[in-house]
């Protein structure tokens, strides 16, 4: 049994997430406090919560990015540790520092950790030093006057990204000489307005690549175990949309290299928390693409197929508790898939979506776990962003987990804001994606996949009929027309 | 006058009609007895020709949002003479409108500037992506209706263009 140096967990984020930490944070006997904007009164956190505290007199997301008042609420509530799960505050060295200053645990890896792995440039340099394989790059740094030609150096096609950046913000693929100046400049734009840093560096860019990330734990003891690998390949925009483990594309020896390169860079960052290592992977070789130093959204696949609960750990090792096990204990068994329910319109470019949340029933069963942000009633702004909730499916193997995926999606309801949860339906179905052979470009080469589908006849038909019986004007007129027929007397149709 | 639903801007006419105590819904060249049965959450099941299957129905102004053999789907109600009017008048492509709810980030044009097809008009911002907005022809502004800053929910009109000359060729290269 863990005893713990502090009674109370201050959650410092929002939607599914939130809600997810707190059930961690409860179960383990502790209170849990949830900040919120006025805009997520209703949300489930803040029902749930043993205190919930409304941050005031900010815009939606700057709420959540108000490390003073976050901090100022953890005080008034007598929390001894913030949890700031991802996105917002989550690597933010100086809120870190700011935390531990007030004698509040942060409930991740130290501040240097942060500085050095948030400074994607100087996490680069750290990885290559450290002997571990990067891919061929030009950073503006180095010589800001050269920056343009360096990065021609490196070849097309190159990819654009922010030195502060990550999630994909910022990002821009490069394919000729002549688009380089301008994109360079809208890179900087977002850069400059995302992360108020407009630093960029250029990498090249590794055409349908798979995308695989390697989860690792780390202890205030030095000790640091991996839990194995995560597939993120079907992405658009950069950003993940499907995600699972273990990879359908790597062999035994192949994982093992990459999950041991994964701790290998933790423990030599001096590494503790949760964290997650990036890597870009084809044509059997892998390079080092970044290290997320936090929860990250898609942690859930690990938890179903390692069955160790990563919130729980990470609150562990904030108390100063070491692991307690080796990598040997860590095993997996089974296949887990999650697919990311967005507010979001695939068929116009992936466009967000708003609207009122009319109706919502989420699909339960075996091998079916919902992280879910949003209830019934609520209304879906562009103020936030788009991801609502998350289907978690596992089974004893790969193809078990996509049959209950099938039937979990097609029985997941959202009405009133049009999300993307028949697109993924599709998507599970895809003869490509269920042969396992996907890559970050996938959703762009099988466009398909994204385009609006017509109803079938017999679709179509019951729609109609369901939709003429529930509008007014359609039933006033079938109600007018038998007062006709006994005025007319014997007349038929 | 038919009635019409629009499924993703495709139009679908309808008519409902009463006969011995049953609703039949009448299409193109069908007519099909149909009931609903709804509890008070939008769940139940939907009869039609005899063959009854599982529902979820919610509604909101014209819109009907339906969940039905494991899809979702959302039917726009169409108001027969707004229909007609809108035929009569044909598409409007002197509207810039935003593909996506988003920001103003910065404003290229002004009242009056002629503008080339490919010209960037503004740029906006969504989910954290700077998005140009690109004049689909050649044209001459006549308002922009977005300041700096300002929000706007999907198609929002963001600027005017002057009406498009009739004799314009149409194979304007790209």
């Amino acid at each position: 049994m863990t005893t713990w140096p502090f009674d109370t967990v201050l959650i410092a984020n929002r939607g599914e997430i939130a809600l997810r930490i707190l059930r961690s944070v409860q179960a383990q006997g502790l209170r849990a406090v949830v900040v919120h904007h006025a805009l997520d009164r209703l949300s489930p956190a803040v029902a749930q919560a043993d205190q919930a505290i409304e941050l005031r007199g900010s815009a939606p997301v700057a709420a959540y990015l108000d490390g003073d008042a976050i901090l100022d609420a953890a005080l008034a509530s007598r929390a001894g540790a913030i949890h700031p799960g991802y996105g917002f505050l989550s690597e933010n060295a100086a809120f870190a520092r700011k935390v531990q200053a007030a004698g509040i645990r942060f409930i991740g890896p130290s501040p240097e950790a942060i500085d050095l792995m948030g400074d994607k440039v100087r996490a680069r340099a750290f990885v290559a030093q450290a002997g571990f394989p990067v891919a061929p790059s030009a950073i503006e740094d180095d010589d800001p006057s050269s920056f343009s030609e360096r990065a021609l150096q490196v070849g097309f096609p190159l990819l654009i990204k922010p030195a502060a950046g990550g999630g994909g913000k910022g990002m821009r693929i490069v394919r000729q000489a002549e688009q380089l100046a301008g994109e360079i400049e809208r890179a900087r734009s977002e850069a400059q307005r995302y992360f108020g840093d407009g630093r960029l560096y250029v990498e090249r860019y590794i055409e349908n690549p798979r995308h695989i990330e390697v989860q690792v734990l780390g202890d205030d003891t030095g000790q640091v175990v991996h839990l194995f690998e995560r597939e993120c390949s079907v992405q658009r925009r950069f950003q993940k949309i499907v995600e699972e483990s273990p990879s359908p594309a790597l062999d035994a020896a192949t994982r093992d290299r990459i999950c041991s390169v994964a701790a290998g860079i933790a423990r030599r960052a001096g590494y503790r928390n949760a964290g997650t290592v990036e890597f870009i992977f084809g044509q059997g070789e892998f390079y080092f693409l970044e290290m997320n130093t936090r929860l990250q959204v898609e942690h859930p696949v690990t938890e179903q197929i390692t069955g160790i609960d990563l919130v729980r750990e990470q609150l562990r090792i904030a108390a100063g508790e070491p692991l307690g096990y080796t990598q040997d204990d860590v095993r997996v068994s089974g296949h887990a898939i999650e697919y990311r329910i967005y507010a979001e319109d695939p068929a116009r470019g992936y466009t967000p979506t708003t609207g009122p949340v009319l109706s919502l029933r989420a699909p339960g069963g075996e091998g079916i776990r919902v992280d879910l942000g949003i209830v019934q009633g609520q209304d879906i702004s562009a103020a936030f962003d788009p991801m609502l909730a998350k289907l978690i499916v596992s089974g004893r193997d790969r193809q078990q987990a996509l049959e209950r995926a099938d039937a979990a999606l097609a029985q997941f309801v959202l009405l009133g804001c049009r999300t993307n949860i028949d697109f993924l339906r599709r998507l599970s179905r895809h003869p490509v994606f269920v042969a396992g052979d996907i890559h970050t470009g996938f959703l762009d080469a099988h466009p398909e996949v994204a385009a609006d589908v017509s109803p079938s006849p017999a679709t179509l038909r019951r729609l109609l009929g369901a939709a003429a019986l529930q509008t007014r004007p359609l039933r006033d007129a079938a109600e007018a027309i038998p007062a006709l027929h006994a005025a007319i007397g014997g007349w038929r149709n | 006058m038919r009635h019409a639903f629009e499924i993703d801007a495709t139009p679908h006419e309808v008519w409902l009609g009463r006969e011995s105590g049953e609703y039949i819904l009448h299409l193109d060249n069908e007519r099909l007895p149909v009931s609903l049965n709804l509890d008070d959450q939008g769940h139940g099941s939907l009869r039609i020709d005899g063959e009854t299957v599982p529902i979820t129905l919610a509604r909101r102004g014209d819109d009907c949002f339906i969940h039905l053999d494991g899809s979702t789907w959302q039917l726009r109600y169409r108001d027969p003479l707004e229909r007609a009017s809108a035929l009569a008048h044909g598409s409007h492509d002197d509207d810039i409108r935003a593909p996506m709810p988003g920001t103003t980030i910065s404003v290229r044009v002004a009242p009056g500037d002629a503008v080339l097809k490919g010209a960037t008009l503004l740029v906006m911002e969504s989910m954290k992506l700077e998005t140009a907005i690109i004049a689909p022809r050649d044209a001459v502004v006549v308002s922009v209706r977005v300041a700096v800053g300002q929000a706007f929910e999907r198609d929002a009109l963001l600027v005017e263009f002057d009406e498009r000359p009739a004799a314009q060729p149409t194979a304007t290269p790209t």
